[in-house]
């Protein structure tokens, strides 16, 4: 099977781990991100005929993007973006976070996850803004991490870009 | 630049040549001068200033200055010839410049020195700590006493033992893992270990190797080598493109480490271009599988190998072993036989009528003499419960009579043979009778009493003598069953008596036999009649007086025998009688 390191990133209570809870396996608590910084799960995802292994690296949020620990990042295959769709702030921080991110690692598949996607009505980041992302070539998911839309097809979209790469 | 050497070649040729020229012609000097000057003015300056290098030292000196260090840089990129060449000059020159004053070199080593000495020493406190802990926990065991033995036998230091039979430690998993991404290549584990998920694992170990590289600041290439928790061990040993990662429970030699550098080396150089194109599928490694389950190794296993292959079986050793056996199985029979000896003596001695004067073993046997109360407990029977071999042991006892208390009385019961209604007590030398008993018995124990060891009086204010029961003699009339008037205060004596006696009786059954017998006046069979009547007279006249007393018996017989012959009226009327008789426990 084929293994690809993964990591989440974003800024605080975006919902980076309460979105892989429910769909990985762990055997590691959540305080491991307030003591080392960072948490490892896996997923495995069926991309066509094959398998892939997802290793998801969970890295704590910052509040800006100086603060990210990039020795992390080191060997990411690709990364999901998260931001918290009722926090306008969060979309911004995580395009700082992507560009810093590019920096280090280069252009590797990735994708932006819209998360709290339940709370439609409360959002404060508009349509257009997703719209010119995507123009640019992001593709960005609507995630809810409380009812599960979106987060299967996240991962697995991003496994398919790793298969492809 | 040319070559200084060359130079002065080409000047030199020039100058035969002239010189040659200068023989034929002699005589044109002048002009042959003015033409050495026009052809070689410059050589001849260049010519003078090699000259003056080569001889001046101090310009030579500020030459080799200047190429000096890069020679010596080039020189040092090249091969080590130049750092063997020095070595001796430099030690040399260190040892001088010692000698000259230290102060110099102490002054620049100071710093690294602290350190240094303060890892030593932590490094040795942890190891005499250790071993300290071991000695203490196995000093007292058997198995340390087996360990003491050894270290005497073979003159190491007893920790050194200790910690060689100690050092017990086990590989339980290896992990190889690419280094940039973190992700697993290879995992074994020895069976029965405790294993987690490894993909996870050994992201996780490489993420808190990142994080203690960024949290504390660590210089270049330096990574976490070490996690200890408790007895477990997590050893990483890392190369360029991937680490190894070995788990280890127990106290592990530093030898492993060494085992551990030189997989992850070997898998380099066989591995090299598959870790540096790696790309997430780890099917190409799965060819180190043999060399990663080399580092299971575990510390038992090795020691146990140590000491087999260190004992060869030889006669001689089979003999030894024989021979210890033996004397061992013997030492175990000999010290319970000797155990249980002494605990028979001992019993003997703290045996009442029992005086041990002698005893230990002779020809094999055990012996035992002394003085023996025959009313004593037989030492025979106590001999039996010992579990020792009634042959093995020959006994000596000397009969005498103890005059402690106990046997004291135990011998008057023997003599006296008191009825069961008549208790003993031996008080300071005084013999106390108390209940009731036949009056021919009291009389033959006034007579004995005083002859037994041990007894000083006799004393019987308790005793009851049924002599007063069975000697009165209830007296009738001529030919009639009805008793006598002026025998109704001998009646009422006698009641009172019986009223005593079932005192002393308490609840022991007892039989009044009554016999009625008659005078020689008339006929057999009329005094027949009259016997019975007579005894049955006494029998309802204490009845009725002795209705309280519910273990008695009373009994009737009429009886032909006279008391005594007749020859006065006296006698006639002493035979119109009724005698009492006590009988105790007899049957209802």
């Amino acid at each position: 099977m084929i293994q690809k390191k993964v990591c989440m990133l974003g800024t605080f209570a975006v919902g980076k781990t309460s979105l892989v809870r429910r769909f990985v396996e762990s055997i590691y608590s959540d305080k491991y991100h307030t003591t080392v910084g960072v948490k490892i799960d896996k997923k495995v995802v069926q991309v066509d005929a094959s398998e892939i292994m997802l290793m998801l690296w969970d890295i704590e949020g910052t509040d800006t993007e100086h603060e990210l620990r990039t020795s992390y990042l080191r060997g990411a295959s690709g990364y999901l973006l998260v931001a918290d769709g009722t926090r306008q702030d969060t979309l911004y921080k995580a395009l700082a976070l992507q560009t810093k991110v590019t920096e280090h690692l280069g252009t590797i598949p990735f994708l932006l996850l819209i998360n709290k996607a339940d709370l439609t009505d409360q959002w404060s980041i508009r349509e257009r803004e997703m719209t010119a992302l995507r123009e640019k070539g992001w593709e960005v998911i609507q995630t809810s991490a409380k009812t599960g839309f979106g987060v299967e097809d996240a991962f697995h979209s991003l496994a398919k870009k790793l298969a492809e790469a | 630049m040319a070559h200084p050497g060359t130079d002065l070649m080409k000047v030199a040729d020039a100058q035969d040549i002239l010189d040659e020229e200068k023989s034929d012609h002699t005589s044109d000097e002048g002009t042959m001068a003015e033409l050495r000057s026009l052809l070689l003015g410059p050589a001849e300056v260049q010519l003078a200033e090699v000259h003056e290098r080569l001889l001046d030292p101090q310009r030579q000196v500020e030459e080799v200055s200047r190429v000096l260090p890069d020679a010596i840089a080039v020189r040092s990129r090249q091969d080590d010839d130049l750092t063997t060449a020095l070595a001796p000059t430099v030690s040399a020159a260190l040892e001088y410049s010692v000698r000259k004053n230290p102060q110099p070199l102490a002054d620049a080593i100071f710093p690294i020195m602290g350190p240094a000495i303060r890892k030593a020493i932590a490094a040795a406190l942890s190891g005499m700590a250790q071993s300290f802990n071991q000695t203490l926990a196995h000093s007292m065991s058997a198995r340390g006493l087996a360990w003491r033995w050894e270290a005497l036998r073979t003159g190491r230091p007893f920790s050194e033992v200790v910690l060689l039979h100690t050092l017990l430690f086990r590989v339980e998993q290896i992990f190889l893992i690419h280094l940039e991404t973190g992700l697993l290549l290879r995992h074994v584990s020895a069976a029965n270990a405790d294993v987690q998920d490894a993909d996870m694992v050994s992201g996780m170990l490489t993420a808190i190797q990142d994080f203690v590289r960024d949290s504390f600041n660590t210089r270049q290439g330096e990574r976490l080598e070490t996690l200890q928790v408790g007895e477990l061990i997590v050893w990483i040993e890392q190369g360029p493109q991937a680490i190894l990662a070995g788990v280890i429970r127990g106290n592990a030699p530093q030898q492993l480490r060494q085992v551990f550098q030189e997989t992850v080396e070997k898998i380099h150089l066989q591995y090299g271009t598959a870790l540096k194109k790696f790309s997430g599928d780890a099917t190409a490694f799965v060819g180190t599988q043999p060399l990663l389950e080399d580092c299971l190794q575990s510390g038992y296993d090795l020691e146990q190998q140590k000491v087999s292959s260190g004992r060869k079986i030889t006669p001689l050793r089979v003999v030894l072993g024989v021979v210890v056996l033996a004397l061992v199985i013997w030492g175990f029979f000999w010290l319970r036989d000797r155990r249980r000896w002494d605990a028979y003596v001992e019993r003997l001695q703290a045996e009442p009528g029992i005086v041990v004067t002698d005893q230990g073993k002779q020809g094999g046997k055990h012996f035992v003499s002394g003085l023996r109360d025959p009313l004593s407990r037989d030492p025979a029977i106590m001999l039996q419960d010992t579990g020792l071999d009634s042959g093995s042991v020959v006994e000596r006892w000397q009969p005498f009579q103890a005059l402690t208390p106990d046997f004291v009385l135990l011998r008057a019961k023997r003599s006296l043979e008191p009825p069961t209604t008549v208790e003993l007590h031996l008080d300071n030398g005084v013999l106390e009778a108390n209940g009731f008993a036949s009056h021919q018995w009291i009389l033959e124990t006034r007579r004995l009493a005083r002859m037994l060891p041990g007894v000083s009086q006799f004393r019987e204010d308790g005793l009851f003598d049924l002599e007063r029961i069975e000697n009165p003699l209830l007296m009738f009339d001529v030919d009639q069953t009805q008793i006598r008037s002026d025998q109704q205060d001998k009646l009422d004596q006698l009641v009172a008596d019986l009223v005593h006696l079932r005192q002393l009786a308490g609840n022991k059954k007892v039989r009044l036999e009554i016999t009625g017998h008659a005078d020689g006046s008339g006929t057999e069979t009329k005094n027949s009649t009259l016997s019975q009547g007579r005894a049955e007279t006494v029998a309802t006249a204490l009845k009725e007086r002795l209705l309280a007393w519910a273990n008695l018996t009373i009994a009737t017989v009429g009886s032909k025998e006279k008391l005594r012959e007749e020859f006065t009226e006296a006698d006639r009327a002493t035979n119109r009688s009724v005698t009492l008789k006590v009988i105790v426990n007899a049957p209802n």
